[in-house]
């Protein structure tokens, strides 16, 4: 007889198995579909647009102690996004913090990771501790900067060599409303360079630092040890 | 408005040459329409139309390979069933980018909406030919048959279609040039597509809720008390394979009209491939539970057994894991090869439950005769070359610049 009624015990049996083997298969089922290699389709890694390039090489535009380049855009925990030719996003620190943590080591995202804007995607620091940054763009890391990554010195020229990894951003300018440019973005540091000053020499506050430009390790110099409590405090981490 | 009609007005020529003739004159037009494909649809509707109408004076009888015993057949099963689970692209990929915010779908969105329009316009006709007394569906909005499952059918059906003309609305509008209306229109999208996701959630389950008057005529391997959750879950498959080939196709017919904007449609496929993997998985399992509960285990060694099997490994698990494979290893060809799989899959469940599994103990079964195919096939072909029409003069498929910049 095909259509068995009386069989309640084994159709029970076979509903459970069937529902918990379900459950035990979907779950390597699962991680198989959203694993595989990240789509790397060969990524040009383009050199900057000509004028990004020209802005970088001109003597750039300080921002009180630090310098600050055109196109941009800067996040208020000290990273910056810059759009390249092919369409990717460039993301960096500004010179603000880099001085800040001084030559140190940079811990990067992988490929094909996600970042998320305000999100931390980043770490730079030295042996012992790292101090987290966030990401200036949402979207998905397509390039990374070997040299910045594996360097001995850390980075040099952060708005240009050492970029330090490229995203593809499906969101751009929706992130990019977030983020501070020229102006702005120059008042920002201004006032970050003073929030330093102010701890440097706090009985002579607000008289005006002219001449020399900062040493680097500004933090490990101000706070010793605190210096990664000091550097968390700018980059909002 | 005013303006458009001012200058319609002043230069009678220039609103029909520039939008309906795609800037040509007419004998131009004409004999630009002259191709082996349109000959082909030519052939189609000049037979299938008449039929269509003679279907309307002489009745189903004369038609229809229809009877007593066989209360529905290829119009109801094919068409209508069918046709509205192929077009559940609309809310899935609708509910995607409105709702779930993925706004990298949305150069799929517009077609996939269009589809569904279209689907079920066509899904309706096929309605009303199959109707013994369509004149009677009007009453349906007056006869309040609140246990009735077909009620429910009738209502949700009735209100999506009309959701999604209005949907239909904010590319139409552009292509009129009517801004204050497509703006008041673009605000309301989010709305229409939450009342989209309800309304289809309601009757794509409604139409396996039928099935549940029904019991005994439908064959136990394919009848579940659950077969209204099974209905929904394969229309979310539907929708997303259907999306899949859609878009391979029209992509590939309207290349003029993307090229100058290059969609990444090979990843937006890859991305659908993984959801239709994990959706499709799922559906695997609950068909066997389904079988399970009912148990009916013992019928999958008979001939209906096969064809069980056929539908639900053959076409249900084999595209699920082609899915998986190529989505993981960014394979999209095997994806692309899966969504016709995942289709055709639809379709043979749709014709199984209301046709081939229906009615499968009865002596005489029901064949359909060669009047409903040729008008079922005419349907379709209406509905692509209404397709075609569209997406030749409205922005579906491509931006319109001056409306630019109210796209995300």
């Amino acid at each position: 007889m095909a259509h068995d009624f009386l069989s309640i015990y084994p159709a029970n049996l076979l509903e459970y198995v069937l529902a918990v083997g379900y459950l035990l298969m979907f779950i390597p089922f699962w991680r198989y579909v959203q694993g595989g290699k990240a789509k790397e389709v060969a990524v040009r890694v383009a050199e900057p647009r000509a004028a990004a390039r020209a802005a970088i090489r001109a003597p750039r535009p300080t921002a009180g102690w630090f310098q600050l380049p055109g196109g941009i855009h800067l996040h208020p925990g000290h990273t910056w996004a810059r759009l390249e030719n092919d369409g990717l996003v460039a993301v960096g620190i500004d010179d603000f913090a880099h001085k800040l943590v001084g030559p140190a080591r940079v811990e990067l995202p992988a490929l094909g990771e996600l970042v998320a804007q305000g999100e931390p995607a980043l770490a730079m620091g030295d042996e012992d501790r790292t101090v987290p940054l966030l990401s200036p763009v949402d979207g998905t890391v397509v390039a990374v900067n070997a040299a910045a990554r594996d360097g001995k010195n850390g980075i040099e020229d952060p708005y240009g060599a050492g970029w330090l990894f490229k995203v593809k951003a499906p969101r751009l300018a929706a992130n990019l409303r977030q983020l501070l440019t020229d102006g702005p973005a120059r008042h920002f540091v201004e006032d970050a360079g003073e929030r330093l000053a102010l701890r440097m020499s706090p009985e002579i506050a607000h008289v005006l630092q002219d001449g020399g430009a900062p040493i680097h390790g500004i933090a490990h110099a101000l706070a010793g040890d605190d210096w990664e409590q000091l550097a968390r405090e700018h980059f909002l981490t | 408005m005013a303006s458009v009609q001012a200058r319609a007005v002043a230069a009678p020529q220039s609103f029909v040459r520039e939008k309906i003739l795609l800037g040509m004159g007419l004998r131009e037009y004409v004999r630009s329409c002259c191709t082996k494909g349109n000959a082909i649809a030519a052939a189609i509707l000049v037979v299938g139309v008449p039929i269509l109408i003679y279907r309307f004076i002489a009745g189903l009888g004369a038609t229809t390979a229809l009877s007593q015993t066989a209360p529905w057949g290829i119009w109801i099963g094919f068409d209508m069933m069918t046709g509205i689970a192929l077009a559940a692209g609309g809310f899935t990929i609708g509910a995607t980018v409105q709702i779930f915010g993925l706004e990298e779908y949305h150069p799929i969105e517009r077609p996939a909406i269009l589809t569904a329009f279209l689907g079920y316009v066509m899904a309706v006709i096929g309605l009303l030919a199959d109707l013994g007394r369509p004149w009677n569906i009007v009453m349906a909005l007056f006869n309040y048959g609140t246990a009735s499952a077909l009620f429910e059918v009738a209502w949700c059906v009735m209100c999506y279609t009309t959701v999604l003309l209005l949907e239909f609305t904010v590319p139409a509008f552009e292509w009129l040039g009517w801004k204050k209306l497509h703006a008041v229109m673009r605000k309301a999208l989010i709305g229409l597509t939450v009342l989209s996701v309800m309304f289809s959630t309601m009757h794509q389950s409604a139409l396996g809720s039928l099935f549940l008057l029904a019991p005994t005529k439908l064959h136990p391997l394919w009848y579940t008390p659950f077969i209204f959750v099974f209905f929904f879950i394969s229309a979310i498959i539907a929708g997303i394979s259907m999306v899949i080939v859609e878009s391979m196709l029209s992509h590939r017919v309207f290349h003029s009209q993307v090229a100058n904007h290059p969609v990444d449609i090979d990843k937006l496929t890859l991305g659908l491939g993984k959801a239709g993997a994990l959706v499709m998985f799922a559906y695997f399992f609950l068909k066997l539970q389904g079988v399970i509960d009912g148990h009916a285990w013992g019928y999958l060694a008979t001939g209906y057994g096969a064809w069980f099997l056929v539908e639900t490994v053959g076409f249900g698990l084999v595209p699920a894991l082609l899915y998986a494979y190529g989505s993981r290893n960014a394979n999209v060809k095997l994806v692309r090869i899966g969504g016709v799989m995942g289709v055709l899959g639809i379709i043979l469940n749709r014709l199984n439950v209301s046709v081939i599994a229906f009615n499968w103990n009865q002596p005489v079964r029901y064949v359909p005769s060669a009047s409903e195919v040729i008008v079922s096939i005419t349907l379709v072909t209406i509905g692509v070359l209404l397709f075609r029409w569209i997406v030749n003069r409205m922005p579906i498929l491509r931006e319109d610049p001056r409306f630019a910049e109210t796209h995300h």
